[in-house]
């Protein structure tokens, strides 16, 4: 399975300058953050969900779609367990705290949903020019957007190691906590090890390559701001405005609801 | 005129250590010319080229004595990213030499860094693309290239650097028979272009016939420099060398030929104008050989039938297998990357089930198992052991397997001796894993297999990475375990260890078995070999040449030989 979630496509949305898309992401999560009813919840998932059909990103949801329906389960099940609630609904369980279960559920997925699109519309390259243009150096957008990347290879050593140790009899499943916990210790140390080789060597990799050796560097992918990134800016930022008066003005509490 | 690169009195020892790993390197290298640099494991080769662009000593920690200067800058005194211009750098690896999402992107990697204008990046792409052949590739993302196309493209975002010294360290070391095809024709082309200096380290002899000077190293120590015509020639000091040396050649060393061939028309002119004949009778005797063995064989071990395996995805990567294999067999799988032949061998031990269709071991369906009482039958070794490799010392990275199992101490003991002894690692029981070389590991992780005493012993590119003398010692153990009743199944793309030590090859392409027979038929099968774009055996090419023999070594063939 291909861990890389860039889809190359040729959308509006993939056409934005990398920085409107970060704001486009990270307005996505302040907003999906702040709200507390699951109608609420739901008004901000609809246009994330919009964004990701306009951005040609829906196969990507589709592969996550697993983990997204149990992330939801599990905030349904959590909350309704954890908080406090006024209303009885049945047996031990209150109205309140299960509205909140559903909006975190909703809230947490749409978060994801938002990270999927910014990744399947968005290259590490320029990511890293998003980063520079904003004003960091060019080393810490670079190792910033390597981590990125590292992630899929890390996943495929680990997958080859289980397989190599599963082989020799390792069964990761039964036993106690502390036995189990040991069991994983003949997975970790070749993959911590395989990694610090690769990095290692893609270190020298990079210095052969004359990384850092200009003050300034050029890039061959350009990030220019165009009419477009402006309206989008300007248009999010009427959203957050809207999304925070909303919320200082109390409007979707959950009344009765106990933390 | 200026030299490329010059040597002056180079010694290099590795921090915390107390040996010298280069002694007293001194010779200089003309521009245009094609230097290759070859030596067992261990001898410095790695090493050497890291001074070349100054990873050694500003990336590598050491004492670092001596100069090594390349187009007029000491490397003491730049650091190595101000080398970048100057020296191309391609290392073993081409996983971690590729870091960006497009091929594009990758090659403008080194452009943009030293701050180049987009015309002339896009310009650079362009042609270090076309040299090395990856037109069409420009979107593609490197992560679906194959493992040939990807060192062409780390070749090619080295080559956009457009310096004048070219260093590959390995490069074909872990390819198929194709992708190294396809990197040497680059070599080639470079060479004949006459403007690139190039410096490679290789272990492939046939390989560096095109190079100007052949450096051996060994200890540290450079034990010859001379033309590839010299060298080649030299069959025991190859030998000693770890390199495997040219089979005709070594054929009329052996016999004591005063003409010494070093290329296959080379060598049938010399068998003439030596007179010598093949004794059919000696001939005949070898193909009864095959024929007794194969009559020996025991019941099925493993059945395949009808296996169809698809990845995530729906990518179809076995398209209907069928075969059996019998106890006391010795079965090679080749083909190219991507045919499927490691996937194959995944379902044997239950990593991998079948999509339709079934695999039977012992008669008992792989679903029906569970990975433990699989592991107990099938022995697999990984190709890379630091994919496995995690204790403290060798003992108990041996031990794992059976303490799993949860054997009684006393026999875990026993068992752990037995297969530590099989692999020649008694004398390392206490040593620190990490500490062994790349081979030793190799057999550590071959022994912690076998410490489960498994019937079968499935081996994926066990040879990988090794020199000749370990690839030997390798083979000549895992013979020693098909003797004493194992059967074997190995994967490989190392054509004259199928030829060597196989008793049956199976060839796969595309996810389909095209051929699958005794070894000395497939790999006289020259249309079979073609179509799976592999490389036949020099014996097998000189005995057809000869008449209707399929020498399988060069021994077979001096057996054969009357004089």
């Amino acid at each position: 399975m291909n861990f890389y979630f860039y889809l190359d496509k040729k959308t509006p949305i993939h056409r934005l300058d990398p920085r409107t898309k970060l704001f486009l992401l990270i307005s996505s999560f302040i907003v999906a953050t702040i709200q507390h009813h699951p109608i609420f919840a739901l008004i901000v998932a609809m246009p994330i969900f919009a964004h990701g059909l306009l951005s040609g990103s829906l196969s990507n949801i589709r592969r996550i779609i697993g983990l997204l329906v149990a992330i939801g389960i599990l905030a349904v099940l959590l909350w309704s367990i954890q908080a406090k609630g006024v209303t009885p609904l049945f047996w031990k369980f209150q109205v309140e705290p299960l509205l909140y279960g559903i909006s975190a559920g909703i809230k947490i997925d749409s978060m994801i949903v938002a990270g999927i699109i910014f990744l399947s519309t968005t290259k590490n390259e320029e990511v890293a020019i998003g980063l520079v243009k904003l004003g960091l150096p060019y080393s810490f957008s670079f190792a910033f957007c390597t981590a990125l990347r590292l992630a899929p290879t890390i996943i495929g050593t680990a997958r080859m190691v289980a397989q190599a140790q599963k082989s020799r009899g390792l069964d990761l499943q039964g036993g106690g906590l502390l036995s189990r916990m040991k069991k994983y210790i003949p997975l970790l140390v070749p993959i911590f090890l395989t990694t610090l080789r690769y990095t290692n060597q893609l270190s020298m990799a990079l210095e052969s390559k004359g990384f850092r050796a200009m003050e300034k560097r050029t890039f061959l992918l350009e990030a220019r701001f165009k009419a477009r990134d402006y309206w989008i800016t300007l248009g999010l930022l009427l959203v957050l405005a809207l999304a925070i008066f909303i919320r200082i003005k109390g409007y979707g509490e959950i009344e009765g609801l106990l933390l | 005129m200026a030299k490329a690169l010059q040597v002056r009195n180079l010694s290099f020892q590795y921090k915390g250590t107390d040996k010298k790993v280069l002694n007293s390197f001194n010779f200089d290298v003309e521009k245009g010319e094609f230097l290759a640099i070859m030596g067992p494991s261990g001898a410095g080769k790695t090493t050497f080229i890291s001074t070349l662009n100054g990873l050694i000593p500003h990336l590598i920690d050491g004492k670092l004595e001596g100069e090594v200067i390349v187009d007029g800058w000491n490397t003491k005194e730049h650091e190595t990213r101000d080398f970048a211009t100057k020296v191309g750098m391609v290392f073993q690896d081409f996983e971690t030499q590729l870091f960006s999402t497009n091929v594009t992107l990758e090659v403008a990697f080194g452009p943009e860094n030293l701050a180049l204008s987009p015309g002339e990046i896009l310009r650079r792409v362009r042609e270090s693309l076309r040299s090395v052949g990856l037109e069409g590739f420009e979107e593609r993302e490197p992560a679906t290239l194959s493992g040939g196309e990807k060192q062409r493209l780390a070749i090619a975002s080295v080559l956009a650097m457009e310096s004048n010294l070219l260093c590959l360290d390995e490069p074909t070391s872990e390819l198929d028979p194709m992708g190294k095809d396809d990197i040497f024709a680059i070599a080639r082309r470079l060479k004949e272009s006459k403007s690139i200096t190039m410096v490679m380290v290789e272990h492939n002899i046939e390989e560096v016939l095109g190079a100007d000077r052949i450096i051996l190293i060994k200890g540290g120590n450079i034990i010859a420099m001379a033309p590839p015509e010299t060298i080649l020639r030299e069959v025991d000091l190859l030998r000693e060398t770890g390199i495997r040396p040219i089979p005709i050649t070594e054929l009329f060393v052996r016999c004591r030929s005063k003409y010494l061939p070093l290329t296959l028309r080379e060598g049938l002119e010399s068998f003439r104008k030596e007179g010598w004949g093949i004794d059919e009778a000696r001939y005949l005797s070898l193909i009864e050989r095959d024929s007794l063995r194969a009559s020996r064989y025991g019941r099925v071990l493993i059945e395949v039938r009808g296996l169809e395996y698809a990845y995530e995805g729906g990518l179809a990567a076995l398209k209907g297998i069928d075969l059996q294999i019998r106890e006391g067999e010795f079965v090679a799988i080749v083909g190219q990357n991507g045919s499927g032949k490691t996937t194959l061998i995944k379902h044997f031990n239950g990593l991998l089930i079948p999509t339709k269709g079934e695999v039977r071991i012992e008669g008992v369906d792989v679903r029906q198992s569970d990975i433990l009482q699989l592991a107990g039958k099938i022995g697999f070794v990984f190709q890379n052991p630091d994919h496995q490799i995690f204790a403290e010392r060798v003992i108990d990275e041996v031990s794992f397997g059976p303490r799993n199992f949860g054997f009684p101490e006393e026999g875990i003991a026993e068992r752990v001796d037995r297969a530590l002894a099989a692999v020649d690692l008694l004398d390392l029981t206490e040593a620190d894993p990490f500490s062994l070389t790349k081979a030793e590991r190799q057999r550590l992780a071959v022994a912690s297999v076998l410490a489960l005493a498994p019937k079968v012993i499935v081996l994926d590119e066990p040879t990988t990475g090794m020199d000749y003398q370990e690839s030997i010692k390798m083979m000549k153990l895992v013979q020693e375990l098909n003797k004493r009743g194992h059967t074997i199944v190995m994967v490989t793309h190392t054509m004259w260890v199928v030829s060597h030590y196989a008793h049956r090859v199976i060839v796969m392409k595309d996810g389909k078995m095209i051929r699958d027979g005794k070894t000395r038929q497939i790999l006289s099968d020259l249309d079979g070999l073609r179509e799976a774009s592999l490389k036949p055996q020099q014996m097998v090419e000189f005995g057809r040449a000869l008449g209707d023999f399929a020498f399988l070594s060069l021994e077979e063939c001096r057996k054969c030989l009357v004089p």
